[in-house]
């Protein structure tokens, strides 16, 4: 019996350390990704998760980083500030190598100078203008922040549409209002006069007194600024009410979601997208059907920057030709990755030392129910 | 009863000496204990912070029978209140803390002045109307509050020459305001007033009779209860170093309310017990995701069907010895009415 219980135990012993050598051996890198998975963020963390998801198999099917595979955790910010604050704390206090997210701008607010501190690369999808000018030499964008896209859009409403006023529909959140603040004074700076400022309310569903409002400012364009699902209502308000004037946008107004909820409504609207799935370009194409193929409907910006974070991470460690936190960021800056040595980046990408990014960019219009990319912008420093 | 009243006191010591002494690192003390990392620190400081917006709630709701949907509001115009005084005007962190409790005093008993003429569901709507109403003027007055932008940089006070802002010293720094903020109440509760909170809950027409003020009374109780609103705001924002008006919304009012539900309304720790529910539950399960919040809803519904009385309830209830209903020879004879008040009368005093 007494021996019996022994070779049990030995047995077990053996079996254990069986199993857990190859696992030691195997030396995975967790990542933890601290996104928006429930609350009013939920659309854009699942695309993120997605996005993200797929790239690390992609990257791991290829052996990895530097022979190190990578391992994904999402963390819910249930789209709460005080929430991602806690996820990031804790994602921190395990010492990884690097985070991903949040991507709501007041989140990554919240959470930016912790990876500052703790001196940890944070890889986020947040576009509000002042992430990047607090000077976190830790942060990097996926996207395009309003400090450079606004300029864009101002530019375009000035050459593209000629516009000599503009009504600015924005919503009142920490993504509209940074929009708008970003956009006005480089719409003035242009001589383009500002004829409504038109606040609404994040997950508003009825945008008729908005409608009403820009169509009595009489302005020569409309600038929207809302996320996709209040695009699509005001877009399909917009229609009811025979709004003639061009209705501008920058990324979310023309994102596929907005195309497929308002129809016909989102015919012929046009503007400036960062990052879009509809790009003339076939690495992104070659993106687009591998997600529609996995994931069963089409990916957004929001899928992209997802898709991205582990390439960013990937060309930045080979850079830096270690594992290692602090020399991840340092190679990240300054560091242009290049889709014809890392496809997976998708397009040709510059981070500078604040982590903000550049790359080409495209003036895009709704037409026959699919977004059409009519000019691609080049990058700012070629 | 008397079996829970004896060890009390030298319970209660330990558990703070256990609060106290959990977090640090006690390596150097030859136990082997390395503390906790600052995640656990900012969740076990977030759950003393809940509490005390807690215990506002559990004074108007379990012992004064009123009702409020508005403890966040209160919450946020106390964090306002200390972010606005300390990183605009630079004033010292106790002068701002007593400023966040004295403001929201003032406003409850404003706010509950008109409201208290009528029953209670009226003045749940009354502090429902406020909450929505404070969250638009924090969300829309930029000029003052940072709009959506919120506020940043929220400091960590310096006390005595002690900086507060490693996450360990502000833990403890918590712990001691919370410590005194419950004696605090426990006084209260003990006081003249406290009975006399209690006696209005039970039967306000007998209370008046016997020449308590009702109004007055009930009036103290609402503003007494959003001053802890405020004092677990002022505490709040240096804690979180960050305030923006999503966590002071309509929403995270009616949390408070189920946190009191859960903890056990009217009992002196319910407050406590109902925050590390509301804080810690949702933490834990994080690993499953998008699913967290159905999965807590589930709990919450199974903890309030198993204990109506809440958690603190549920225990009393198993550690009181089973009595036949009249072998009970000392309480008043009068029917079940009378019981139960007796029963609550003993809930405070114990």
């Amino acid at each position: 019996m007494k021996i019996d219980r022994f070779g049990f135990v030995f047995g077990a012993l053996v079996l254990a350390t069986g199993v857990a050598m190859p696992a030691m051996a195997q030396d995975v890198i967790k990542i933890p990704n601290i996104i928006e998975l429930s609350g009013g963020g939920a659309p854009v963390g699942q695309m993120w998760k997605n996005g993200s998801t797929m790239a690390v198999e992609e990257i791991n099917a290829k052996g990895g980083i530097l022979g190190k595979k990578i391992q994904m955790e999402f963390v819910d910010t249930a789209s709460d500030p005080g929430k991602a604050r806690a996820g990031v704390q804790r994602a921190l206090d395990d010492k990884p190598m690097a985070i991903f997210g949040p991507i709501y701008s007041g989140s990554v607010n919240v959470t930016l100078k912790l990876t500052n501190e703790a001196e940890v690369p944070q890889i986020m999808g947040g576009e509000a203008a002042p992430l990047t000018a607090q000077g976190s030499k830790y942060l990097f964008r996926t996207s395009f922040g309003q400090n450079v896209s606004m300029p864009k859009i101002a530019q375009y409403l000035k050459d593209g549409v000629k516009a000599q006023t503009v009504a600015v529909v924005y919503q009142n959140n920490d993504f509209g209002k940074g929009g708008r603040n970003a956009i006005i004074p480089e719409l003035e700076k242009r001589g383009i006069k500002v004829a409504a400022d038109l606040s609404t309310e994040p997950g508003q569903a009825d945008f008729a007194p908005d409608v009403v409002k820009v169509k009595a400012a009489n302005a020569d364009a409309i600038f929207v600024y809302l996320t996709e699902e209040e695009s699509a209502r005001f877009l399909i308000e917009a229609k009811k009410q025979g709004v003639t004037k061009p209705l501008i946008g920058e990324t979310t107004l023309l994102g596929q979601k907005v195309i497929d909820l308002a129809k016909d409504a989102a015919e012929g609207v046009k503007g400036h997208v960062g990052l879009t799935a509809d790009a003339d370009n076939p690495l992104v194409k070659d993106y687009d059907k591998k997600f529609t193929a996995k994931y069963g409907h089409r990916s957004d910006h929001n899928g992209m920057k997802g898709y991205m974070a582990p390439y960013m991470l990937k060309a930045a460690v080979e850079k830096a030709g270690k594992w290692d936190p602090k020399a991840i960021a340092a190679a990240l800056h300054g560091l242009t990755i290049d889709p014809a040595k890392e496809p997976g980046i998708l397009l040709n990408g510059t981070w500078d030392e604040n982590g903000d990014i550049d790359r080409e960019s495209y003036l895009a219009e709704v037409k026959g129910g699919k977004q059409v990319i009519v000019q691609t912008l080049p990058k700012l420093k070629p | 009863m008397s079996t829970l009243k004896r060890y009390q006191f030298p319970a209660l010591i330990i558990a703070l000496i256990l609060l106290a002494a959990m977090p640090a690192d006690l390596t150097g003390l030859g136990i082997p204990w390395t503390g906790f990392k600052r995640y656990g620190l900012y969740i076990i400081s977030l759950w003393l912070v809940t509490a005390i917006a807690a215990m506002g709630v559990n004074l108007i709701m379990g012992y004064a029978g009123q009702e409020t949907l508005a403890q966040a509001a209160f919450l946020g115009i106390g964090a306002y209140t200390m972010a606005l005084l300390t990183t605009k005007l630079g004033v010292p962190y106790f002068v701002a803390f007593a400023a966040a409790g004295a403001l929201c005093f003032v406003v409850g008993i404003l706010l509950g002045f008109p409201a208290l003429r009528v029953q209670k569901h009226y003045l749940a709507f009354v502090t429902l109307a406020f909450a929505v109403f404070v969250w638009l003027f924090i969300r829309n007055e930029q000029w003052l509050t940072g709009g959506v932008f919120g506020i940043q940089d929220v400091p960590r006070p310096v006390i005595f020459g002690i900086k507060t802002r490693p996450p360990l010293v502000f833990y403890w720094f918590v712990l001691f305001m919370t410590v005194v903020l419950a004696a605090v109440m426990w006084w209260l509760l003990r006081s003249p007033w406290g009975r006399a909170f209690t006696a209005l809950r039970e039967n306000p027409v007998r209370a008046e009779s016997l020449g308590i003020d009702v109004r007055s009374y009930k009036l103290l109780a609402f503003a007494v209860g959003s001053a802890y609103g405020g004092f677990a705001g002022a505490l709040y924002a240096p804690l979180v170093e960050f305030i923006d008006p999503a966590p002071f919304a309509l929403g995270p009012s009616l949390y408070y309310l189920l946190m009191i539900l859960v903890g056990g309304m009217g009992y002196f720790l319910g407050p406590f017990v109902g925050a590390a529910v509301g804080v810690l539950i949702p933490e834990w399960l994080r690993f499953t995701e998008g699913l967290a919040p159905i999965i807590f809803a589930v709990i919450v519904m199974i903890m309030v069907a198993l204990a109506p009385r809440g958690i603190l309830g549920l225990i009393e209830q198993l550690l009181t010895p089973k009595r036949r209903p009249h072998s009970d020879v000392t309480g008043p004879t009068l029917g079940a009415g009378a019981t139960l008040t007796k029963s609550s009368a003993e809930k405070v005093t114990s």
